[in-house]
């Protein structure tokens, strides 16, 4: 058990990848807290089945797009786990709609929760792993925040904010024993992007080199590698969970 | 500097306790600049001879929050040199220099520039840069003497 003793706090871990994140870390010991904002019934269960597992959980509600929500959710983790170690900030939504219709609201809510979300969550964290030197977080990009997509520009733009601030956050907080890395995941089917994959899923996975969907679980085997001992040299890196996808140039193939 | 209305310190009582923080304090500069232990002298000045800048300070505290106890934050530091006064009495804007209200404080937690014929030559700006060592030993015991006692 790579994070035994250790703490966690993944937000917006109730649904899909965060979901996957929450029961991957517990499976390798650690305590952990999943903040929720909607979706408290699904929070609470994956409390029971992290519990009957043999770890311990907490669900937790708040907002991560408001600082003084981000704050004390780390508090009540503190409070109630004893300690935080691992912060995954993964909360995230969409709002696609082409830019010539998008309104103020629908890049600013997708930049306020995506990425302040991740800023807030960093933020309200780093007291305590600057106390203690230890501390790594882990931000839920997309492969979108380096590539391009019809109808995501709000949500590839609030990714690629979280990547420079990966690599800058990093930066700053590698002399306090803090580590921070970006995980990227392709098209991995959750209820986020249901309606993207529904209608266009053959045609995407063609396109993608490993022919298929990432699984959530893909995602979580490496927010678990990078949160434990095994990367301990890693800091700054945005690492891709695509199937390939991001390798390619066009379709990698004449048609 | 940022005004600021805090305790009377009364580190001057104490002088064991900065014997006991200063091998920390020492450290924790030391490994927070990357430098020898030999080069952090009781009398250096943190920013001008050692070089820190704010994440340099940073550093310190949180290393000295973990091996003393003691929790000082970075906004602490300049609070504690102007030692509770309003911003407009501790400094004059329009001359851009610490007035005599702000120069006695100063003498009393930096005592090291009573000798440097500073009195209506200071300017607010270059005040940290005459910060020490010992001075930030000072600091370090004014915060631990109330949780002490």
């Amino acid at each position: 058990m790579k994070l035994q003793d250790k703490v966690a706090l993944v937000t917006g871990g109730a649904k899909g990848i965060g979901r996957a994140i929450c029961v991957a870390l517990a499976s390798e010991g650690a305590s952990v807290a999943v903040n929720y904002r909607s979706s408290k019934a699904e929070a609470l269960d994956l409390v029971h089945e992290i519990e009957a597992a043999g770890s311990k959980g907490i669900a937790i509600a708040g907002d991560v797009s408001n600082a003084a929500e981000a704050v004390s959710m780390v508090e009540q983790t503190v409070a109630e786990l004893g300690g935080l170690h691992v912060l995954v900030n993964n909360a995230g939504i969409v709002k696609d709609t082409l830019i010539f219709n998008m309104q103020p609201d629908d890049w600013q809510s997708v930049m306020n929760v995506n990425f302040g979300g991740v800023f807030n969550g960093t933020k309200a964290a780093l007291s305590q792993f600057m106390a203690q030197r230890e501390g790594t977080i882990i931000n839920i990009s997309s492969v979108m925040g380096e590539r391009g997509w019809i109808g995501q520009a709000n949500y590839s733009a609030s990714k690629g904010a979280i990547n420079a601030f990966t690599r800058s956050a990093a930066v700053e907080l590698a002399r306090f024993g803090i580590r921070v890395n970006a995980v990227l995941p392709g098209f991995a089917p959750t209820d986020m992007v249901a309606e993207l994959v529904d209608k266009g899923g053959r045609g995407i996975k063609k396109q993608i080199p490993l022919r298929d969907f990432a699984r959530v679980e893909d995602v979580a085997s490496l927010v678990v590698f990078l949160a434990g001992p095994d990367s301990t040299y890693m800091t700054g890196t945005c690492l891709p969970v695509d199937g390939g996808a991001s390798a390619q140039l066009g379709l990698g193939r004449p048609e | 500097m940022p005004a600021f209305t805090c305790g009377i310190y009364t580190y001057k009582e104490h002088g064991m306790t900065n014997e006991e923080y200063l091998p920390q304090v020492r450290s924790a500069v030391a490994e927070a600049l990357g430098i020898d232990e030999d080069e952090v002298t009781p009398t250096a000045t943190l920013l001008d001879e050692l070089g820190a800048e704010s994440i340099d300070l940073l550093d310190m505290l949180f290393r000295l929050q973990r091996t003393t106890g003691v929790k000082i934050q970075a906004s602490d530091l300049a609070h504690y040199v102007q030692g509770g006064i309003a911003d407009d009495e501790f400094g004059d804007e329009e001359k851009d220099v610490i007035t005599p209200v702000g120069m006695a404080q100063l003498k009393i937690v930096m005592p090291q520039i009573v000798a440097m014929n500073l009195d209506g030559k200071l300017s607010p700006e270059k005040v940290m840069s005459y910060f020490t060592v010992e001075n930030l030993v000072d600091l370090v015991v004014s915060r631990a003497t109330p949780v002490a006692s």
